[in-house]
């Protein structure tokens, strides 16, 4: 935004709260709109690129363990939480392909407040988790920082009771990417919220491209065996 | 990539010219509502965390020093009786929504009648002109856009974009004449858009409606029988037109 003043001061020689072209204004803001656009397309390229392997490799962990009737579930904080449901309702509902068991832990208000206020904020999801996972499920967190309590100790919880741990970070990563508790760490390197969530999400679909492919090939791989071996 | 038009030299473009000027549009005129006091009401049916993530965004933002700014996300299975008691004049509803969403399209009609401008962000069939105040569109297919991070980008520069008219003081203040067709008095005679509040009282003809100045009584004889949230123009004091159901304006 300072940038953008200093490109555009010449314009505005007036006071604050003179009036301003607004014509001018408007075109700044347009110039600005498709350059925050691009760095995000290229921090997004620019992840999906560095993750592609473990992606793949987290993907396929996750499409075993829904085949072995897993559960997904995905928090954050505010803006984050959003993106952990949009996320978890991308592999509940997906618009097209294979839908599996996949909740956000930020989703019911009752629980969420009934932790917060009984025992304490950083504890919201890892309750939950104890609450509701068995071994076989996964858990998604996503954290701009990737040092926010609430989410490092519910993948702590989930490590140690056997779940699939899959982080979400930005910036330089956080506690979230050096944390043995994490088995995978996606850390989205900018400086801004906005970005790193931005990318959080191009990342988020990705990992759901790859379980719904794995899902497929092991579905496909079933059917197959199952012609082969005929009439039981 | 799935949603985009990738080259194999570099990222697709997100943002192309059109929609960036589209996005210039809807943040100096969402700075200018909440200059003057707005509330921003986020409504998603489909996508029900994006409506949160924009309330959040706005309320709570990311960026040290930058003031709060009130929005709510409303959620309830029924988002046009939701909204329309939560507006009032000068306030601005925005939808992440497809354009056939039949919800979305009842709400963005009436929003007039209550005062509000509205924002449309969704993707795929682009609804039809003057649909909303500000459409911000994503002009691709791929049913998998809502999932792919491009609705969060577009309300992100929404944000970032009305804070930016936050720092140009003077064109912010400045509210430009609002002069649609429809619901400007003083150079049109096709008649403001009204919302019945109230039928007619047995033996009366007196109905009382909602329109973008607040509440009014107007005579509803041309019209015939009027009932609760039924959409009509009036002008000079009289309902002229009555408006079905899914009338295109």
């Amino acid at each position: 935004m300072t940038e953008l003043n200093k490109n555009t001061d010449f314009l505005y020689p007036f006071i604050e709260g003179a009036p301003e072209d607004p014509q001018a204004l408007l075109v700044d803001l347009a110039a600005s709109a498709r350059g925050k656009a691009e760095v995000s397309a290229r921090l997004q390229k620019d992840s999906l690129e560095e993750y592609e392997d473990q992606i793949q490799a987290a993907g396929a962990k996750m499409a075993d363990r829904f085949s072995r009737g897993g559960r997904l579930y995905t928090f954050g904080n505010g803006g984050s939480s959003t993106d952990a449901a949009t996320l978890a309702t991308l592999f509940c509902r997906p618009a097209l392909g294979r839908p599996v068991p996949a909740w956000s832990l930020a989703a019911d208000q009752a629980v969420v407040t009934a932790l917060g206020n009984d025992v304490g904020f950083e504890l919201i999801f890892s309750r939950q988790v104890i609450a509701h996972s068995k071994p076989v499920d996964i858990v998604v967190a996503l954290s701009t920082s990737g040092n926010s309590d609430d989410l490092m100790v519910a993948l702590t919880e989930a490590k140690h009771r056997g779940l699939l741990t899959i982080g979400f970070a930005g910036h330089s990563g956080g506690s979230m990417s050096t944390s043995d508790d994490v088995d995978y760490c996606f850390t989205v390197h900018s400086q801004s919220i906005h970005r790193i969530q931005e990318s959080h999400a191009r990342l988020g679909f990705r990992l759901w491209s790859v379980v719904q492919e794995q899902t497929r090939r092991r579905a496909a791989a079933t059917m197959a065996a199952a012609e082969q071996g005929g009439t039981r | 990539m799935t949603t985009n038009h990738t080259t194999a030299q570099g990222p697709p473009e997100l943002i192309g010219l059109d929609l960036s000027d589209d996005l210039a549009s809807a943040s100096l005129a969402l700075a200018r509502k909440f200059h003057r006091g707005a509330t921003l009401w986020a409504v998603s049916p489909q996508w029900e965390p994006h409506a949160h993530h924009v309330a959040v965004e706005f309320v709570h933002p990311v960026i040290m020093g930058k003031r709060a700014l009130p929005s709510v996300a409303l959620v309830d299975p029924d988002p046009v009786a939701q909204t329309r008691i939560a507006t009032r004049p000068g306030d601005v509803v925005i939808a992440i929504a497809s354009a056939g969403d039949p919800k979305v399209r009842d709400l963005m009609r009436r929003a007039p009648a209550w005062g509000a401008m509205t924002i449309w962000i969704g993707f795929g069939p682009r609804p039809g002109p003057g649909s909303a105040d500000h459409v911000l569109w994503v002009e691709s297919d791929d049913p998998m856009v809502p999932a792919t991070g491009r609705f969060v980008l577009m309300y992100h520069l929404l944000w970032e974009l009305t804070h930016v008219c936050f720092e140009h003081l003077g064109v912010v203040t400045v509210e430009p004449e609002e002069c649609t067709e429809e619901v400007c008095v003083t150079c049109s005679d096709e008649g403001r858009l009204a919302e019945a509040v109230q039928a007619p009282e047995p033996g009366s003809m007196s109905a009382l409606v909602r329109t973008a100045a607040g509440e009014e009584v107007v005579d509803v004889t041309l019209v015939g029988e009027v009932r609760a949230d039924d959409l009509l123009l009036v002008h000079a004091g009289a309902a002229i037109t009555r408006l079905d159901d899914e009338q295109e304006q």
